[in-house]
């Protein structure tokens, strides 16, 4: 299946890497799980993990687990692996692990001797748990998602990921295509929906600095995007997120692709030290990145920035 | 048992009142009749202070009645009991009898368990209906399939904690709905959900064993749980059996009951798994004899399902 195991004739699996609390992972990966069945390809390499699921070749959201975010962590295999998998399934497959009160080490393995990814609980000698995933050679990854910066400065904005979800959430009513328009004069961010009726969503950089914690544009950008597309992109942020006041990075490239950054702490409750791979005791490496791209619906009318 | 079953069947012997669920299989709760068997039996005195029974079938008389309601009228009879004691009363009786009387609107008697609470300041009449009581042959159809259900299993592994292990199916039962249950002579229970494309499982070890046992083997710390149970049951130490996911969850929810033990355990041929909960006399650590509370999982023959 992967084509790094051919060639090596010892058993050795590729991957073997420790968690020492699933909850965070748990609720990175939910973020990016907007329905029930979902495939996921799943990528090894020595600098992580990385999670890729995409819709209709319109919406792809990555989740990208550093190799800093696990106890442990031996890669021994060649290049980068890919397998295909449900992302419902490894959900729910950790959520096994992860009941209240039991925070048990969960160690992640692969392959399993039929190519399974393998979950299993460390710790306890008496009490095991265990779980065995299918993994089936994974689909293509479409590439034109590759988000590039259409001019020399970078057209992006920082919002906290509260005000986000909540303004995407209040355009569900008129529904249809929403315009994402940014401007520099006067700096603002416009998020307009119009469908059964209009709603228009404006963020002013100036007027309150408590909402865009960052705002770069140097010329008139705007597009069209699905709603169900950009819901998609806040509808499962964990609610640590929000607690914690986070902020989300949002971009615009090189024909409108549409880059929403979030990014998700995996620190674990009431632990403010902990020991990961490097030895290092700071809980700000502790963060996962979960990247959503959209690209925009094709429309004659929006200025374009080509 | 309220979550077990809509209906069950009470039966009166001149020794023991029991709740029984299922027994009779179709007939007792209509087309489930594979459900899983629930008995909770209490000796007489411990429920009674005065107990006075009679029937043309050697006094022993049995009879439907709905959960809900027969919990419906317990509740409130407790309510009212509650406020009776004044100081220095003794507390009231309440008193529980089988009669026929006319119900309101209709013409023929109907059977019904009447409740006679009496409060400080108020007595309450509680009337629960309740089926005819069982035919000559079903009484003997339910005694015979309660002592078939007497059969106990070989081996006992006490499970330490109920909660947990609900928890732990609730997560389960999102996998799949057969669920492989095996235990050893050597106290591990192994639980497993397999489906085309998932396994999921949970061993405990080293848990208190009772009845036959084993001394577990040397070195098979190093094999995965599933490899470990197969061994086990190919050196005839163990038993495993598939059971569905959902009487299993309706096993679980007896621990709203309070048991201070649970024991697992599997009937020799795998002929259903048997769930034992067992109550100490209050105050020690001596099971209490006069209860006997008991849920049997009709084994799925892996072939049909």
């Amino acid at each position: 299946m992967s084509s790094s195991t051919s060639g090596r004739d010892d058993d050795a699996p590729d991957l073997v890497c420790q968690l020492d609390c699933v909850h965070g992972m748990v609720e990175a990966l939910s973020s990016a799980r907007w329905k029930r069945h979902q495939d996921a390809v799943m990528e090894l390499s020595q600098h992580g993990v990385v999670i890729t699921v995409e819709e209709s070749g319109c919406l792809q959201a990555k989740v990208f687990l550093k190799r800093e975010l696990f106890v442990e962590y031996e890669y021994a295999g060649q290049g980068r692996v890919r397998f295909g998998l449900s992302l419902g399934l490894l959900i729910d497959c950790l959520n096994i692990f992860s009941s209240p009160g039991h925070a048990s080490a969960v160690e992640i393995r692969y392959p399993g001797p039929d190519m399974q990814l393998l979950l299993k609980s460390v710790g306890s000698p008496d009490a095991c748990m265990y779980a065995e995933i299918r993994t089936r050679i994974p689909d293509t990854v479409s590439w034109d998602f590759q988000f590039e910066h259409a001019g020399n400065t970078p057209v992006t904005f920082t919002v906290k990921s509260a005000i986000l979800k909540e303004s995407i959430d209040d355009l569900e009513w008129p529904g249809s295509n929403i315009q994402i328009q940014m401007q520099p004069d006067p700096p603002s961010v416009i998020l307009k929906g119009e469908g059964h009726g209009d709603l228009q969503i404006e963020y002013p950089y100036y007027a309150n600095t408590d909402l865009l914690i960052a705002f770069q544009c140097d010329r008139e950008v705007s597009y069209r995007y699905k709603y169900k597309f950009l819901r998609a992109t806040t509808s499962n942020i964990p609610s640590s997120v929000i607690k914690e006041n986070r902020g989300t990075k949002v971009q615009i490239g090189r024909g409108g692709m549409l880059k929403i950054q979030h990014l998700i702490s995996v620190a674990r409750p009431g632990m403010p030290y902990y020991r990961n791979i490097a030895g290092g005791d700071d809980q700000t490496s502790r963060i996962v990145y979960v990247e959503f791209f959209v690209k925009p619906e094709e429309d004659d009318n929006t200025v374009n920035d080509a | 048992m309220d979550k077990v079953g809509r209906v069950c069947h009470i039966y009166l012997t001149p020794t023991h009142a029991m709740l029984l669920h299922n027994l009779l299989g179709a007939t007792a709760s209509g087309s489930d009749g594979s459900g899983p068997q629930c008995v909770a039996q209490f000796a007489r005195d411990l429920l009674f202070r005065d107990y006075y029974l009679s029937s043309r079938n050697g006094n022993r008389i049995a009879f439907a009645v709905d959960i809900a309601l027969l919990h419906r009228a317990l509740r409130s009879v407790l309510a009212v009991h509650a406020q009776s004691p004044a100081a220095g009363d003794a507390p009231a009786a309440i008193q529980v009898r089988l009669v026929n009387k006319l119900p309101a609107g209709s013409r023929s008697a109907a059977p019904f368990l009447t409740f006679e609470t009496k409060g400080a300041r108020a007595a309450v009449v509680q009337d629960v209906p309740i089926s005819r009581p069982l035919s000559r042959s079903d009484v003997e159809r339910l005694q015979a399939a309660l002592d078939a259900a007497q059969e106990l299993p070989q081996t006992l592994v006490q499970v330490p904690d109920l909660p947990q292990l609900q928890s732990l199916v609730d997560r389960l039962k999102n996998v799949g709905d057969l669920l492989t249950v095996a235990v050893t002579q050597y106290g591990d229970l192994h639980l497993q959900v397999s489906t085309s494309v998932v396994t999921v499982g949970s061993e405990f070890r080293r848990l208190r064993v009772l009845g036959d046992r084993a001394n577990a083997p040397v070195g098979d710390q190093n094999l995965t749980a599933s490899t470990r149970m197969d061994m086990a049951v190919e050196r005839g130490e163990a038993l495993s059996v598939q059971v569905n996911m959902k009487h299993l969850v309706k096993s679980l929810h007896c621990h709203l009951a309070k048991p201070d033990c649970t024991f697992y355990g599997i009937v020799p041929h795998g002929a259903c798994l048997t769930v034992i909960f067992q109550y100490f006399i209050p105050g020690t650590r001596l099971t209490d004899k006069s209860i006997s509370f008991y849920c049997r999982l009709p084994i799925l023959d892996p072939g049909s399902s």
